[in-house]
């Protein structure tokens, strides 16, 4: 079933890049973008009922609760349900759309990686995929400067700077940063959580790109960059958010 | 979302991501075993290292490299060749090519041109080797390992594929990844002709005729396809039922090759009709081999086959591995090599009747 996926999401790059002139580093932007669109009512869904759950979560209800119950995690818990009940939110409503968007991001990834055969064996599990397009094997892999099934390198006098994964970890944080609202209680949880996601993800992010081959870099920054667009059509990018904690009052 | 939420879901972003398909820094080296033998030693290439494996009993003569460097990373998968003064060439992943005594596995020389992998065995004729590399380059090289050309023959795509050699033309004939076949003057590297595009890319060595006047070549079009040697041009083309891996082999008037789908095919060359075809289900990547008794191949699902020359199925052989290399006949003995984890190498006589085996182990 997952190969049948996977399949589907290697011919349909395929397609784009026979329509792109056999140009592989576009083609991985232009299906990246296509799976942006097609997500967009889930990314919309997510946007509301995270935007939903931060206002309850700053609202006054909300906080009598935290302080009463502060030592009661039973009582605390049972009356937060009430109030997502009583208000109508979803405590899942803002992972759902994010589980739901994995396996297509994971397809997108792995459809990427497969198709970027460079060893017999890797060109043998390709050829299973492919209904469409055998003529046009072996694919080109170069996109500007890079070899897509290669980690991206510019070298400079001897030394491999890996721009791309420096790309794809200020994108991301960016993009954390960007769409995370502030909250003026830095001391809660979930503040703190959130200021250590913004921060580690990108590493991550980071090292995803430095170390596996270039056409992830490129659906990452292409993906990342792609959010925030979204988010900003969507009038939700605060800007301020990059500002240090003192200039953004 | 909550925080009791956050943690796992970006655990499992990170376990996602993790166990997805790719491996690390570059795309996995990965391939089959190249096996190649002469009257006494079986040579393999496989991961990290090539062997010489005693024939008489299976017992290991040399490896190289003879210790494992920490974090190395050469790999080797194409087939060793035997020169006549007692060298094996091999080509690694590590854009290198080695000359290797074959009594001892000590290194003679090293070839450092290429700037990409060897995939493709080398052709060596007339004491000159020509090396295919994917860096889209053939290499000439003496048997000392010095360039004879001034500068390599240069296709406009990968190379995986032996040259072969024509065998009245002084010529040398590339099939390439850029959907042609090319002739090639082995003294210079200068091009005698290149074909009309094939329309798919090809991995297998050109078989050619006994006249020296056609060439037969499988493509990843689902297409076997004859081509004129004197100038390139298509004189027919044959179908299948997916891509052509293997190189074709010709006995008189028939062509054995088969295709990834699993079908063996017998085909007249003058006719271009099929004389027979045998489903086996599971890709066929490894060259045929036709010796009196009879062809021997294998597919990817772990059967060795023996058939008649008229398709008829003498004896089949199941193994709990994929073979994706193809038997390699090694005076009376049929040489066969499975290959997920430790390679392990059979040694069968024409009835099937295993001789011995040798498995690589880690504690070695």
């Amino acid at each position: 079933m997952w190969d049948a996926v996977i399949s589907v999401f290697i011919n349909i790059l395929l397609i784009i890049y026979e329509f792109l002139g056999h140009n592989f580093g576009l083609a991985i932007i232009a299906l990246t973008l296509i799976i942006r669109l097609l997500t967009y009512p889930l990314t919309a869904k997510q946007m509301k009922s995270t935007q939903a759950m931060q206002d309850l979560q700053q609202s006054k209800e909300w906080k009598e609760i935290q302080k009463k119950y502060k030592n009661d995690k039973e009582k605390l818990s049972q009356e937060q349900m009430r109030i997502y009940k009583e208000k109508g939110v979803s405590p899942f409503g803002s992972c759902l759309p994010t589980l739901i968007q994995f396996p297509i991001i994971i397809a997108l990834y792995q459809s990427i990686t497969r198709s970027l055969a460079v060893t017999p064996l890797q060109l043998l599990n390709l050829s299973k995929h492919i209904s469409y397009g055998a003529a046009l094997i072996p694919l080109n892999r170069q996109f500007l400067w890079m070899d897509l099934s290669q980690p991206e390198r510019i070298y400079i006098a001897g030394f491999g700077f890996p721009l791309l994964a420096v790309l794809v970890a200020a994108t991301s944080y960016l993009q954390t940063k960007m769409m995370t609202p502030v909250n003026p209680d830095s001391g809660d949880q979930s503040s703190q959580m959130n200021q250590m996601m913004s921060l580690y993800m990108p590493l991550f992010m980071g090292w995803l790109a430095y170390s596996f081959p270039s056409g992830l870099a490129i659906y990452f920054i292409t993906s990342n960059l792609a959010s925030i667009i979204q988010y900003a059509l969507m009038g939700r990018l605060d800007w301020k958010n990059l500002l240090p904690k003192s200039m953004q009052k | 979302m909550t925080k009791k939420l956050t943690i796992p879901l970006l655990a499992a972003l990170l376990l996602m991501l993790a166990l997805s398909s790719c491996s690390g820094s570059r795309l996995q080296a990965s391939g089959w075993p190249g096996i190649t033998a002469d009257d006494e030693t079986a040579y393999i290439a496989f991961s990290t290292q090539v062997y010489a494996i005693n024939l008489e009993n299976g017992t290991e003569r040399w490896r190289f490299p003879a210790v494992m460097e920490k974090n190395s990373k050469v790999t080797f998968y194409a087939a060793p060749q035997i020169t006549d003064d007692g060298q094996v060439i091999v080509g690694g992943y590590n854009n290198i090519l080695y000359s290797l005594d074959a009594k001892t596995g000590q290194e003679n020389w090293q070839f450092e041109g290429a700037t990409d992998r060897y995939i493709g065995s080398t052709l060596i004729v007339n004491g000159k080797i020509f090396a295919p590399s994917a860096d889209k380059n053939l290499y000439a090289l003496n048997l000392s390992g010095r360039s004879i050309w001034a500068s390599p023959f240069t296709a406009e795509n990968e190379n995986w594929a032996k040259p072969a050699a024509g065998p009245d033309c002084d010529c040398v004939y590339l099939a390439s990844m850029d959907h042609s076949v090319y002739a090639i003057n082995p003294r210079d590297g200068s091009t005698l002709w290149r074909s009309e595009p094939l329309g798919g890319a090809s991995v297998g060595s050109p078989a050619v005729s006994e006249d020296g006047k056609t060439l037969y070549i499988g493509s990843f079009l689902n297409e076997l396809v004859a081509i004129n040697a004197a100038d390139g041009k298509i004189l027919w083309k044959f179908p299948t039922a997916d891509w052509v891996w293997t190189s074709p082999v010709l006995d008189g008037d028939t062509l054995y090759f088969a295709d990834i789908a699993g079908n063996f095919y017998a085909v007249d060359r003058n006719t271009q009709s099929q004389l027979w075809s045998l489903p086996t289900g599971s890709e066929i990547v490894g060259t045929p081999l036709l010796t009196d008794d009879g062809l021997y191949f294998t597919n990817q699902a772990g059967t060795l086959y023996a058939v008649t020359r008229d398709g008829a199925t003498r004896w089949t052989k199941e193994f709990d591995q994929p073979l994706h290399s193809g038997p390699i006949a090694a005076g009376d003995l049929l040489l066969v090599a499975t290959d997920k984890g430790d390679l392990t190498l059979y040694a069968f006589n024409a009835e099937g009747a295993q001789q011995w085996q040798f498995t690589t182990a880690e504690e070695k």
